[in-house]
């Protein structure tokens, strides 16, 4: 139903989509990104969990070019982040990005806001971006807003306009910062059934969440954090009945006794 | 008293203009420099500040007789009309570029970083989503500049411009009536001034319809 080349699940390749090697990172003095090693192949649907302040959101922040980082490498189908600028912008087109705090253009519509990079970055006609910008605007289920501006919609109807606007992009990798932490809680759901609907076309996803009920519906794998590490890297099945790490298991419980 | 007001009001062609020709100055000077500003760092940034403040804190009676009278010493010589547009606009431009950079700076840094994750240029969120936001939320400052720059034109009579002030002065001079003569001065400016205050307030309510902006006269 999302205007994705739908991909059979059964699709999923092994061509690494991205690879992140020897990743480090500081914040000044803080060592927010120890040694991460991680390949996320095509059609990965990736969970990362973990305690705040584990440096889950800034990994997915590096592997777009929001956040530059000191040492390691990052690559998306083959092209290296943060090498140059043009690089970036080449490998940024890549991705699309969906933010806690939705961050939508408040002086644009819905429409403008989803039409803005088809129209800039990728230089298509007003009514190619236009027909663009519907088709996804209907895929998240909020067509009839497309006039509308952010101020006038409810957080999660912003949130599925931020999902509409990345997938704008044609990305072949979608980037999650806890898209539902801002959410109150019966607005969580919307989102997250479009992500979910988002998920069955194969689309590759990683998603920083504490819905650990979406990842175990959605999630292939589950990365676990901890301290600016990975200190799991499971299948998602084995991480839900049999966390290894002590970390991972007491997060667990925590999490999942509420 | 109608003699009066009709003498004075003579110099309010050379009051418009100096405050149009003194806008010219001011929106290019507050829109380079207030932007130049918030992007750049350093040196760069404390060469910007130091041009911006050196039109904002000079007091402007001193910089035009600096301008007009000691300019010419210099080999330049340039008319009444264009010194003082140069200096009102350049330091009315001064107070304004900060409206720019506070402008710029109050956006939340994820405006930025979702135009940087669609794939924008820096220019191209400088110009598409930074500053049509910005420009909107400081448009109430940009008319209490604008206020300013036309009460600061009385001052151009000191550089021999006919302006309303300069009429008066010449008024005064004819028949010795200083109460009427100075009294007519004052509310010919409120009557220029307040139209733009009441826009201003206008554009205020509609910039920030939650807030609540002055009310009454």
């Amino acid at each position: 139903m999302l205007a994705q080349d739908p991909l059979p699940v059964s699709a999923i390749n092994t061509t690494p989509q991205v690879q992140v090697d020897g990743l480090n990172k500081w914040f000044g003095a803080l060592h927010v990104l120890k040694d991460i090693d991680l390949t996320i192949r095509a059609g990965t649907r990736m969970v990362v969990c973990g305690p705040s302040g584990s440096g889950k959101s800034t990994l997915i922040r590096c592997c777009n070019g929001l956040e530059p980082f000191q040492k390691g490498t990052i690559q998306l189908d083959g092209v290296a982040l943060g090498r140059n600028a043009r690089e970036t912008a080449t490998a940024r087109r890549l991705t699309g990005m969906v933010f806690q705090s939705f961050n939508l253009f408040p002086h644009l519509t819905v429409l403008a806001n989803c039409t803005l990079a088809l129209r800039r970055v990728f230089l298509k006609s007003g009514r190619e971006a236009e027909e663009i910008a519907m088709q996804h605007l209907t895929a998240v289920r909020i067509p009839e807003k497309a006039q509308a501006y952010p101020a006038q919609l409810s957080g999660g109807q912003q949130q599925r306009v931020a999902i509409a606007r990345a997938l704008c992009l044609n990305p072949r990798i979608m980037l999650f910062d806890e898209p539902t932490s801002a959410l109150d809680p019966e607005m969580i759901k919307e989102v997250l059934d479009v992500m979910i609907a988002l998920a069955k076309t194969g689309m590759t996803m990683v998603c920083v969440t504490h819905e650990m009920g979406f990842a175990r519906e959605v999630a292939d794998e589950i990365v676990f954090m901890d301290e600016g590490r990975i200190v799991e890297h499971a299948p998602s099945k084995d991480f839900f009945s049999a966390a290894a790490h002590p970390r991972a298991r007491l997060f667990l419980d925590t999490i999942l006794s509420h | 008293m109608l003699e009066i007001w009709l003498g004075i009001l003579q110099g309010l062609g050379i009051t418009a203009k100096v405050t149009a020709y003194g806008l010219v100055f001011a929106v290019p000077f507050a829109l380079v420099f207030g932007v130049a500003q918030f992007l750049t760092t350093g040196l760069t940034r404390f060469l910007v500040t130091a041009v911006i403040e050196f039109w904002r804190s000079s007091a402007v009676v001193v910089l035009l007789f600096f301008f007009y009278y000691v300019l010419p010493v210099m080999g330049i010589t340039l008319s009444a009309l264009t010194v003082s547009a140069l200096v009102l606009g350049l330091n009315t431009g001064g107070y304004a570029s900060q409206a720019v950079r506070a402008g710029l700076q109050s956006l939340p840094a994820g405006q930025r970083e979702a135009g940087m994750a669609l794939g924008l240029s820096r220019p191209a969120i400088l110009l598409l989503i930074e500053l049509p936001q910005a420009l909107v939320a400081m448009s109430p400052t940009f008319v209490n500049n604008l206020i300013q720059l036309v009460k600061a034109t009385s001052l151009v009579s000191l550089v021999t411009l006919t302006d309303m002030t300069f009429r008066a002065k010449e008024i005064a001079q004819t028949d010795y009536d200083p109460v009427a003569i100075y009294s007519a001065l004052l509310l010919a400016f409120f009557v220029v001034c307040y139209p733009i205050a009441l826009a201003g307030r206008w554009l205020e309510a509609r910039v920030n319809p939650e807030s609540g902006t002055p009310r009454g006269i």
